[in-house]
Parts: C-alpha cells; structure tokens; sequence
C-alpha cells in the first residue's frame, strides 16, 4: 500500500506502536479515526457474529430446538453481561435491544405516561439523539423543556428546584469534546429526591468511560453496541419501575403474552421485553456479549484499556495543539477530540486527510445546535480514537493535518 | 459555474458508465437550485472539486489555491464551449431544415446536405469579426444571421410556384402548353449544375416540365467563382433576347448543354475547358458555337454586341435580385418544381 507523502516518521514514541492482533485486518496505512461514530470490531466479535450466522442462525425466543435455544442461553448471557458491565442488579434493572441509542431513548421518552412529569430538562451539548426527542416529548407531555448548560468539566448546572418531577435527559459524555457528567450521582440523587427520572445518554461513555456509570442509579441507560465494539445494536438499561410505568404505543411480537379480538397481555416477569416489539438481532446480540467479554480481557500495550487510550489521547491533545492555525474545542485530552482551522473549510481537510487515508468526520458530529446555533462555529473536524488506535496513527495524523495547514495557508 | 460544468461533464460519463449516474442527479439538484438563482443546498460543488484537489493537497498543499482557480476557469470554459456547441448545433439543424445546408456561409461545406456550389456570405464570420476585435460585430452579424434563418422558416411551408420566379425572356427546353413550368438557378461554371442537368436528361424531366433557368454566377472572393460564369451568363441573355427563329432548341439552351454534357477535343468537359480559359478564349469559343448552331455573322455580330449590353446587364441583375431576395436560396442550383424548392443537386429519383 503506497504511502502519502504527507506522513513523515515519527519523532518520538513512548507508547507502543504496533497494532492489536485483534483488529489485524487493517491494511497498513489506514488510519481510521472515528471510533466515535463506530468503533472497529475485533477479530473475537467479527468471529462471534460469523460463528452465529454459520453455526447456529436461528431465532431466539421460546424456541424448543437446539440452536434456538443456544441463541436464547447466549442473549440471556449478554443481558447478564451488559447489567454486569455497570454493576447493576437484574432486580432492579432489565436489559433491551434495540436498532441504537437513538431508538431506545425514543422508546422511552415518547411512552412516558403523560401527567407524571413536570418538565423536561436536558443540556446544550446533547446530540441529536437526545436534543430531538426530548423536543417531541415535551410537546407530547404538554411540559416546558429546559435546556442546560454544562460546566466545562462536563457537570450539568443546575437548581436543584428545576428537577422538579423532571425527566432529566443528559449524555455521561459529550461526542465533540468528550466532556463527562462528573455529577451523575448528585443529579441522579437530587431528581429522584424531586419526583424525576434521569434517561442518560451512555453512547460515548460505554466504550471507555464506563467508570462513571457504575451502579448509577440512573433510571435508564441508553447506549449503542457499535461504539463499544459490538455489532450494531442499541442497548436500554432500565429500571423496571421506569418499564412498568410506560404507556406503552409500539408493540408487538415478544412483548405479549396472550392476544384477544381487542386486547393482549404483556409478557410477565420480563420488563426488559416491553421495549422489544418484533424480531431481535440476534447475531449482533450475541456479538455484543463477545464485545464484553473482550473489553474485560484485551490489554493494549500490557495495560488496561483505559490507561492505554488516556495515553493515546494526551498524545492526540498534544499534537493537535501544536498545529499553528488550529483551534481546539477540548479544553483537555479526550478520546473525542473536535478542532477547526477558521481558513479552511473542515469537510475539505478531511476529503484532503481521506486520499492519505486518514479517516477523520467533519461537520457538526449532530450537535447542531450547540455548535453551530449557540457557538456560532464553522463545520468542525473531530479524531476520535479506540483501542485499535495506536501513535504511529496518531503521528501520522497530526503531521498531516499540520503540513495540509501550511501548505493551505 | 462548477456544479454546472460538473453537471456536464456528468452526464457525458454518465452515458458511457453507470458509475457516475448516482452522481447526475445530484448534480442537477445543485445546477437547478443554480439556475434559479438560489443557492446549492448540498456539498455537492464542495465534493467534487475537493475530491478532484486531493491528490495535489497530498503532494503540494500549496498549489491546491491556485488548482483551485483553475478548476473554476475551466468550469467556465466547459460551460462556454457547450453553450457554444449547444448553439451551434441548432444554428445548424435549423440552418439545414431551411437552406439544406448546416453551414450558411459555406453551405457546400457541410455534407448533411444535398451537394451545391456555395453562394458564399459576404458578411464576416463569429471568429473572424472576434479576430478583428470587433465583438458587437461580431455577435450582431451572428444573432442577425439567425433571426434571418428563423425569418425565411415559413418559406419553407409555403408551395413554391415557379411561374412566380421566372426570369425575364424565360426559354424553355422543351415546352408543352399541359406540362408545369420548372424553373432552376444555375451557375454554368457550377460542377453540380452540370451534374443536375445529367440527371434532368436521364429522368426524362424536361418532357414532363416546361423548365427554364436562372443564370446567376456565383460571386467569388476576387470576381466570380468560376471565372467565366458572368461572360457566359451574358451570352445566354443575349441569346434569349434574340432568339433564333425557327431552332427546335432555343440556343441558349443549346449552349448550356454543350457546357453541361458534351466534352472538348481535349477529352475534358466542356465545363471544365471554359472555366480554365482566359476571357479572350471563351469569348471567342463561345461566338464559334454560335456558328455552329446556325446563326449567321450577322447575327452573332447582334447577340456578341447586345452581351456586353446595359440591356443584358439589367436582365442580370434582376435575375440576381429574384435569386437572393425572392428565392432566397444560398444553394446552386436550385430547382423550383411540383410546388417545392429544392436545394442543391437533385437525384434523378427526386426529378421523377
């Protein structure tokens, strides 16, 4: 594979350059930097998912043949894995599938049950996945929707009294800047205490800031497989008070236990299916419980992966903050790093990085209103790094971009 | 103008590879909002020159500003030229549907239509009145040039007639009192005049027409194209203004076969032998067939004298005058018959 001439060799490497065996698939010089949108799979769970579709491709699901009910051990496996991977107690919490993040915060917010709630409250920094449906579902409830700011450490600011019987809509972590919510457990402790629920937006945390979620308390956790090395799915973790309580719109197959002329019974002592009308997918559900137990077992550079990625983004943090002409978003090193260069138009640097192969996204990543309508930015780049990542991608990317802005200029 | 030009640029791959066609139709979502003066809501313009610069921001980052000017020239250039050509090519059909040739100024140039001596256009050419700088000339001549093509569409709707063009002293090949009248122009020095008498004598045409001529010599860049044209053309006036009384053919008409199909001692058309004569040779060659189709001294005194006659002068430049004005025609020959207008030569199929 030819090389641009736009990589130069790296001056220095601290950290190990060699990519994991797992994502060995990747053809030298590309350098893919967009784990924020799709993580790359691992080999285990491209091996998984194969193995499913050769091995035992049925449908899960009270099925009484073999392979239905290996598909069956192995989903129930997963929702153990996922309520496992946030230290969550299946007494409490159930598990759903879904198509990704979007879909499930959807098939909450909009069968809330109307009256309950008060308001609606989420932040500026939300995506789109968060930002449109917490519009739709406040005009569904008849309720004001209040949107927040977010402290530049990622915490929410708020009043204590503007949590009042609200659903609380946040991301645990931004995907321009990767910023966290850092008072997760205050804002989940000061809602409930007021009547609320908090819905989070886990899709960027899950893949590497899992540590803030632990045992939250949260009442719904929404998060995509597919940034987390899994298949594509979308994942809902939710209180079964929370399920319980819905009004429920969208049915259908798997959430019923009997069906009359002109009624049904939902499906007892399962409240995770209330959320899974149809058909599951059942091959990338079993690929997200080999995505998990991956994520337990990999060890990047003999170090776990989250020690392995703060390094990789301090490296990324640095050399993008060495290119004269560029600004940065992050006021920190993040995995999730969005910048622009005011003279040059961000969709064309990265069509220019794209032919050296360097996959960067440009635009305003669906933060449209907080990027363009409240900071009044140009499109932006963002690098977005996982554990296939490694410095020499880094270097190379770095240089790159530096040596398109000169030249640009 | 690049979405534009890309467009263009499209759809001409398009028609080759169905690669490109998923691309057309954005583009033409981008050149419509274009031309109706709004602006592109897609990155389409944005895509396509980026993806075009890349390779050059790999290698030189600097030189993507200026490749970047010159994608928008050539963009513009694109779309010039086939506005151009787009122009050009109705210009043309039009052109062909009304004078049978796609190129007015040279009409024996183009081969769409049927073959004639071109009667050139005097007025100067696009790029003729551009390389003389004279752009408003250039652009009124051509846009006048087109409006007198759209001008003359309906002449040919219209049912030609040829008694409404006949010349003065009109003489007949052959007449019948039940036959219709044809009436062609022609050049004696024109090869496809020669050609169209052939095919008038092979089909059979002058027993079912009563057919006359036109004598117009075709104007040249210094003179006259065929060089004798005029001083035969004046002979045949003469000859029509005296007739010789009691010939089966008229003389006139005798001389133009003579021209059109009989060959010199040489073995060389006849045609041919007098275009290459000096004026002195036709002059005296032309006074010999007179002789020879039994006019005495006396007579050929009368017809050599009334040629060079402000008579025979007048008569010409009627006919000239019926040829360009009435007729209209930038073909030789023409030959009005069986309530059309035919342009150029006429196959021996067509005169039947």
């Amino acid at each position: 594979m030819k090389r641009s001439t736009l990589f130069r060799k790296s001056t220095a490497a601290p950290l190990g350059t060699s990519r994991q065996d797992d994502f060995a698939y990747l053809q030298p010089g590309e350098i893919y930097l967009d784990a924020a949108c799709q993580s790359l799979r691992p080999q285990p769970v491209v091996d998984a998912l194969t193995d499913y579709y050769t091995s035992y491709n049925a449908c899960g699901g009270r099925v009484k043949y073999a392979w239905g009910q290996k598909v069956d051990a192995q989903v129930a496996d997963t929702r153990k894995a996922v309520l496992g991977l946030l230290g969550l107690s299946a007494r409490t919490y159930a598990t759903s599938f879904t198509l990704n993040t979007t879909y499930g915060l959807n098939l909450l917010l909009q069968q809330l049950p109307l009256g309950r709630f008060d308001r609606v409250v989420t932040s500026h920094i939300e995506h789109n996945s968060v930002f449109l449906p917490t519009i739709t579902a406040a005009r569904r409830l008849g309720v004001p929707r209040l949107v927040l700011d977010r402290a530049a450490d990622g915490a929410l600011l708020y009043e204590p009294a503007q949590l009042e019987k609200a659903v609380v809509v946040v991301n645990a972590a931004s995907n321009v800047d990767g910023r966290q919510l850092v008072n997760l457990t205050d804002l989940v402790r000061d809602t409930h205490a007021r009547g609320g629920i908090v819905i989070i937006d886990a899709a960027q945390a899950m893949g590497h800031g899992r540590a803030l979620l632990q045992k939250t308390e949260a009442d719904a956790v929404c998060f995509s497989a597919h940034k987390m090395y899994g298949a594509s799915l979308g994942v809902v973790v939710a209180r079964h008070d929370l399920l319980a309580s819905l009004e429920l719109s969208f049915v259908g197959g798997g959430m019923v236990q009997d069906v009359r002329e002109e009624d049904f019974d939902l499906v007892q002592g399962d409240p995770g299916a209330l959320l899974e009308p149809g058909l599951q997918a059942w091959g990338e559900i079993i690929a997200l419980g080999r995505a998990i137990q991956w994520l337990g077992d990999t060890r990047p550079g003999g170090l776990a992966p989250s020690d392995h990625l703060s390094a990789l983004s301090t490296r990324l943090y640095d050399g993008l903050a060495e290119i004269p002409g560029l600004t940065l978003l992050n006021n920190t090193p993040s995995p999730v790093i969005s910048a622009y260069a005011a003279a040059q138009d961000a969709h064309r640097l990265a069509v220019f990085l794209s032919h050296s192969q360097i996959m960067v996204r440009s635009g305003y990543f669906c933060a449209h209103h907080y990027l363009k309508e409240q900071l009044d930015l140009p499109p932006l780049l963002r690098f977005s790094l996982g554990l296939h990542s490694t410095a020499s991608d880094i270097d190379s990317a770095t240089q790159a971009l530096a040596r398109l802005l000169k030249g640009l200029s | 103008m690049f979405c534009i030009a890309a467009f263009i640029v499209l759809v001409v791959m398009a028609a080759f590879s169905a690669r490109y066609r998923r691309y057309v139709g954005k583009a033409w979502n981008c050149v419509w909002r274009r031309v109706t003066f709004r602006p592109c809501d897609t990155t389409f313009k944005q895509d396509v020159k980026d993806h075009i610069l890349a390779p050059i921001a790999a290698r030189r980052p600097s030189l993507v500003k200026p490749a970047s000017i010159t994608l928008e020239v050539l963009a513009v250039l694109v779309i010039l030229t086939t506005i151009w050509s787009g122009y050009t090519v109705v210009k043309s059909a039009v052109n062909l549907y009304v004078y049978g040739t796609c190129n007015k100024q040279d009409s024996a140039s183009c081969t769409l239509g049927a073959e004639a001596c071109s009667i050139p256009d005097e007025t100067p050419g696009f790029m003729e009145s551009l390389g003389a700088f004279d752009v408003i000339g250039a652009f009124g001549n051509e846009f006048a040039s087109l409006g007198e093509t759209f001008a003359a569409i309906p002449a040919r709707f219209q049912t030609w007639t040829a008694d409404d063009y006949l010349p003065a002293n009109a003489s007949y090949l052959t007449e019948d009192a039940a036959n219709p009248t044809a009436v062609e122009v022609i050049d004696p020095g024109c090869t496809f005049c020669r050609a169209l008498f052939q095919n008038i004598e092979e089909s059979g045409f002058e027993s079912t027409h009563n057919l006359t001529y036109i004598a117009y010599p075709i104007k040249g860049t210094d003179g006259y194209k065929f060089p004798n044209s005029m001083l035969v053309t004046q002979y045949l006036e003469a000859l029509r203004l005296h007739p010789l009384e009691g010939a089966d053919t008229p003389v006139d008409w005798e001389v133009l076969k003579r021209i059109f199909t009989e060959k010199a001692e040489t073995g060389l058309p006849w045609q041919d032998t007098i275009n290459s004569m000096d004026a002195a040779e036709a002059t005296a060659t032309l006074t010999s067939w007179l002789d020879e189709f039994g006019l005495s001294a006396d007579q050929i005194d009368v017809v050599v004298a009334e040629a060079g006659s402000d008579t025979v002068a007048d008569i010409i430049a009627a006919n000239k005058v019926i040829v360009e004005d009435k007729v209209d025609t930038i073909k030789i020959p023409t030959i009005i018959f069986d309530g059309r207008r035919h342009d150029g030569l006429v196959s021996v199929d067509g005169l039947q």
